[in-house]
């Protein structure tokens, strides 16, 4: 049979282990550098409720609005310049556009706009930019990149003009956006800037629910690539995955169906806590819940470890920072915290083919 | 006292061993019953027929079957990635009823096919 069948696309996944109290730890830039956040589930072994100061946090996670058919020169014009660019917590990301197919868009707070073009739309718009680093042999995709917050670029400027002119005449562009923004005051200035575009207010969705009789992997802090006491990280990301999605654990070698079962080391639960939280999440809401999840150990508890996974937007145009990221045959960039009793913490950073290898 | 974690970094570069599919069948006549085993048995014999005996001599795992919607999960080896695409987008028909394989989503990690953002849906109405 042809070699070439046997080929699959590239993965990275990149582990981490440190502990949350060391300072040079990096949990927290990561957390922070992951912008676009779709879904984020809780798995946390030996628990049947969801503790209250938890389900207090998810609640309180900032709205995220949807805005039908925003014209992108919108996002520059004075008014959103000084809201968006200078106050630095608005993000934004373009909705229901295939980065595969169509011209996808995201904001970021540190002003940039990013802006990943068919070759068509591109060569109309006519602003600089680069090729994506993912064409294959012909360069069907490029990447403008917008600094808001450049002087050549501010509000007058010849250079914002042509920026203004090219998003307003040359290539109209309009989509569907999602934004959301990091509120610590009831100001609601996003909602404003974006009340006479009709926005919908929407609230990250909960669910949860309690699973019985769990084959759960047994995990030791020190030993994270699976070496010697624990299982190694792939399986364990791949049984996080069965339990996520309510794949049976329990198979037999010889079964016809499935032979999947869970990693060993492992021991029986009797319940854990499977919660889920989807909707258009900010990483400063996301790094509260894992700040909540680490006092989930303050008091004795059976469990020696939980977990959290955080899932981006396939479709964005950024991963991590402003690393650019594509859509092959899929467009995962999750990342997963185990957090251990003594604070100690392993961090799995997984992306597909066309991602930068994560920070 | 335990002593404290040193810092540990590795990167692993196409390391996993499986890639996982999320696929649905969809029948022109509608939905129909399907078991579990028929439902892999279908997938065996759209590969025998695509590559023989032997070049479908491969195992691939049915993890999940919803037999509501025809959804599924599969589990293959990476070297049969290809081969098991190829013949799930190229099965035509069953029981002389035309049917297609729609490939929803495929990812080396089992844990991106529980949050795939494409499933983000809004109503026409207003806050939910």
């Amino acid at each position: 049979m042809s070699p070439e069948l046997e080929k699959c696309p590239r993965s990275l996944l990149v582990c981490e282990k440190s502990n949350f109290m060391n300072e040079k730890s990096r949990h927290d830039i990561h957390v922070s550098k992951h912008s676009f956040n779709y879904k984020i589930s809780v798995l946390i072994p030996e628990c049947a409720v969801l503790p209250a100061n938890i389900s207090g946090v998810i609640s309180n996670f900032s709205p995220y609005y949807l805005v039908r058919d925003l014209p992108v020169y919108e996002l520059l014009q004075d008014k959103s310049h000084e809201t968006v660019v200078q106050k630095g917590t608005v993000y934004a990301v373009s909705y229901n556009t295939k980065i595969d197919e169509d011209n996808s868009i995201a904001l970021l707070p540190s002003g940039q706009l990013v802006l990943s073009l068919n070759k068509d739309a591109y060569e109309q718009l006519g602003l600089e930019g680069r090729p994506s680093l993912y064409n294959h042999r012909k360069a069907m995709r490029y990447v403008v990149t917008l600094n808001l917050r450049d002087k050549t670029l501010a509000p007058g400027t010849k250079r914002y003009q042509r920026v203004l002119s090219g998003l307003k005449d040359r290539l109209p562009l309009r989509y569907d956006f999602l934004f959301t923004e990091h509120n610590t005051d009831e100001d609601k200035t996003l909602y404003k800037l974006l009340s006479q575009y009709k926005p919908v207010e929407h609230k990250a969705v909960l669910s949860h629910h309690t699973l019985k009789n769990l084959p759960c992997p047994t995990l030791y802090p020190s030993d994270l690539q699976g070496t010697t006491l624990s299982c190694d990280p792939h399986s364990f990301l791949e049984w996080l995955g069965a339990v996520n999605l309510d794949i049976s654990c329990e198979n037999a070698a010889d079964s016809f169906l499935s032979t999947y079962i869970c990693p060993e080391p492992k021991s029986s639960v009797s319940q854990a806590l499977l919660c889920t939280i989807t909707g258009f999440i900010s990483p400063e809401d996301v790094y509260l819940l894992l700040q909540e999840l680490r006092k989930y150990f303050d008091e004795p508890k059976f469990t020696q470890w939980l977990s959290l996974t955080v899932h981006g937007f396939m479709d964005s145009p950024v991963s991590w920072g402003a690393t650019e990221h594509g859509f092959l045959k899929g467009g995962e960039n999750f990342y997963n915290l185990v957090c251990f009793k003594n604070q100690d913490y392993w961090l799995h950073m997984a992306t597909g083919a066309h991602d930068g290898c994560p920070p | 006292m335990e002593e404290p974690t040193t810092f540990e970094r590795h990167v692993y570069k196409n390391a996993s061993v499986y890639h996982y599919m999320k696929i649905s069948l969809d029948l022109e006549n509608g939905k129909r019953s399907f078991s579990n085993a028929q439902f892999k048995q279908l997938i065996i014999s759209a590969l025998k027929e695509l590559y023989g005996e032997v070049g479908a001599a491969f195992p691939f795992d049915l993890l999940k079957f919803d037999p509501s919607s025809l959804t599924a999960i599969l589990r293959v080896y990476n070297k049969g990635l290809v081969k098991l695409w190829s013949a799930l987008t190229l099965l035509g028909s069953y029981q002389n009823e035309a049917c297609a394989f729609r490939v929803i989503q495929v990812s080396p990690f089992l844990l991106a096919l529980s949050g795939n953002s494409r499933e983000l849906q809004f109503g026409e109405s207003s806050t939910s």
